[in-house]
């Protein structure tokens, strides 16, 4: 036997792993021409972030119209300037709205574009598998190719379903997908409505998406759209709980329902929410999942059991709304759990030289793709136990945190201590909070670690990272 | 200023309006120049369960389970919302306000605890 046919790869997997380029890899291929573009790029990019660095230095930028890194200073100039020219100011107050309400639009719209390619994209990666790669260059023209396949598709309406009914939830789930937006804070002075109850509407606005899930399933007329909405809605509304008292902590320290608030409260102690609520940002982050009706926790549309769950009767553009509102959503999760846990805006400082526009949208991705890696990872939950978490374990556990957050808050404000003794102090206490009784609270509910499963064997023995590395070492 | 931010909230209640409506009408035009096909049959249009017939309307009697939840979750969610003006002062406010605010909090979580033992939180 020659050694060409010993190297060839045993099965198409591994032929798949061989031929996989790196970046690195692709980046050593260039030729010569195109690695003197870019490193002329490269240089001209750093001599003007040296020049825009010297300006912000100096602080000749600090709110000019042209300040970029606030987008508030030249709205704030704009209605300046109509004052003084007399114009009546309801005109700027307009123009700002329209043009905030199409920066949005275009935000979440060009993500339903994007985001369903990124998403198929990256969920293959997880699973060593290529995604869709053949409409356009990597596969970027699918989603398109997807929505003209959605408009040419037949929309039946079924005999027994409720016409009016029928055609709204399609249109109504839209609006919690964006209304969220409106409080969410870009940078100090840029946000699209600050509101000064801004926690509070946020929550309301959330749990706005359960009526046009019930009302799809309703209209239905179809036992399994029915059956998919119920839990939906029992779901919803359980996870509703955890979430608010996750974020009453929150506001416990902060002191306030303003959205910039919290971030800016975030970034005057120099301190992220996720590292002094450890449980607090778990429970946001697993609620939010299921308020979304995202895997793992998407048993409203859980297909191997009720067809489609709620939406098992629409079909075409309208079922493809029903799909996209989901990305949207996540999308909108990713920038709360990043204005609440993550800092939002503000990077110890760097939000002085980087756009916090940018910063923020990092924050929401990096969110963003922790939920993509949660659907990959986690198989779907069962009703009962999701329901049983989160009454019996999110929610108990959440008062006790409210509890210590109520003691700690005081503590800090009043104690006059150096913040970092009082804040660290509550760091400490509540992630022992999190580690040791969140253990001791599932052995007295009856969960205890031992009864989970055995780690991961198919994984490592079969397919995964270490897969890969043992056929590439063995090629 | 308030009521100047929720006027924004309702300007962007209409572009969210307005945002499924675009691919909607863009799939009605489509039927409109034919290039969707729309041939509805009886088969086509009965409710799509799991391919043998449907048994009945679903819009009869059904077994709400979720009841005592959604109960719960009334209780719980307006009690929560109770507590965040006292959340937003708290820090500032004397430790006699922090002791009333934990009673509160008690009487909440008796409830759980009395909704847990009378088996309201299994999902039968």
């Amino acid at each position: 036997m020659s050694s060409a046919a010993d190297r060839r790869p045993a099965t198409p997997m591994a032929r798949q792993i061989l031929e996989h380029h790196s970046l690195l890899s692709r980046a050593r291929a260039l030729p010569g021409e195109a690695r003197f573009v870019l490193a002329v790029l490269t240089l001209g990019a750093l001599v003007a972030g040296a020049g825009i660095g010297f300006l912000v230095v100096t602080g000749q930028l600090d709110g000019r119209w042209y300040d970029l890194r606030d987008l508030g200073n030249a709205t704030a100039h704009f209605r300046g300037w109509t004052q003084r020219q007399g114009i009546h100011s309801a005109v700027p107050y307009l123009v700002t709205g329209l043009l905030g309400g199409i920066a949005i639009l275009s935000l979440v719209g060009g993500w339903l574009v994007i985001g369903v390619w990124a998403e198929r994209r990256l969920i293959a990666k997880f699973q060593i598998r290529q995604g869709p790669n053949r409409v356009g260059p990597f596969g970027l023209l699918q989603p398109l190719a997807d929505a003209v396949k959605l408009l040419q598709k037949e929309v039946l309406i079924p005999i027994g379903a409720d016409k009016l009914l029928f055609f709204l939830p399609p249109i109504l789930i839209f609006i919690p997908a964006m209304l969220g937006w409106g409080p969410v804070p870009w940078a100090p002075k840029m946000s699209y409505a600050d509101l000064n109850v801004g926690v509070v509407y946020t929550i309301a606005i959330s749990s706005l998406g359960v009526l046009a899930v019930f009302l799809a399933g309703w209209s239905s007329n179809n036992h399994y759209a029915l059956l998919g909405a119920m839990r939906t809605v029992a779901m919803m509304v359980s996870y509703e709980i955890p979430i608010s008292i996750s974020l009453l902590a929150i506001v416990l320290f902060t002191g306030s329902l303003q959205l910039s608030d919290i971030v800016a409260w975030q970034a005057q102690h120099n301190v992220w929410m996720i590292v002094l609520l450890p449980f607090g940002a778990f429970t946001f982050l697993f609620a939010s999942t299921a308020e979304i009706n995202r895997t793992p926790n998407d048993i409203g549309e859980a297909e191997s059991e009720i067809v489609a769950g709620f939406h098992t009767e629409y079909s075409g553009m309208k079922a493809g709304l029903f799909l996209a509102v989901e990305l949207g959503n996540a999308l909108l999760v990713g920038a709360m759990m990043s204005t609440f846990f993550f800092g939002g805006y503000s990077l110890f400082g760097l939000e002085r030289w980087i756009p916090g526009y940018l910063i923020m949208g990092a924050k929401t991705f990096l969110v963003y793709f922790g939920f993509v890696w949660l659907r990959a990872t986690l198989p779907r939950f069962r009703l009962d136990q999701l329901m049983a978490f989160a009454w019996k374990f999110l929610i108990p556990l959440s008062i006790i945190q409210l509890l210590f957050v109520a003691v700690e808050s005081m503590v800090v404000v009043q104690s006059g201590l150096p913040g970092i003794v009082t804040i660290g102090g509550s760091i400490i206490a509540n992630a022992a909070l999190t580690f040791v009784g969140v253990r001791a609270w599932a052995n007295a509910i009856g969960y205890s670690p031992k009864e989970m499963a055995s780690p991961p064997i198919m994984t490592n023995g079969v397919g995964g990272l270490r897969a890969a590395e043992q056929i590439r070492a063995a090629s | 200023m308030i009521p100047e931010q929720f006027g924004r909230v309702a300007i962007l209640l209409v572009f969210a309006l307005a945002f499924p409506a675009l691919p909607l009408t863009a799939s009605y035009l489509f039927s409109k120049l034919g290039y969707r096909t729309s041939n509805p049959t009886p088969v086509k249009e009965a409710t799509y369960e799991c391919g043998v017939e449907s048994e009945g309307t679903s819009w009869g009697q059904f077994h709400a389970r979720y009841y005592l939840f959604a109960l719960g979750f009334v209780i719980f969610d307006v009690d929560v919302i109770f507590l965040y003006p006292w959340a937003v002062n708290h820090a500032a406010m004397p430790i006699a306000v922090l002791f009333k605010a934990f009673l509160f909090i008690g009487i909440l979580a008796f409830g759980l605890a009395y909704a847990w033992r009378k088996r309201a939180l299994e999902w039968r």
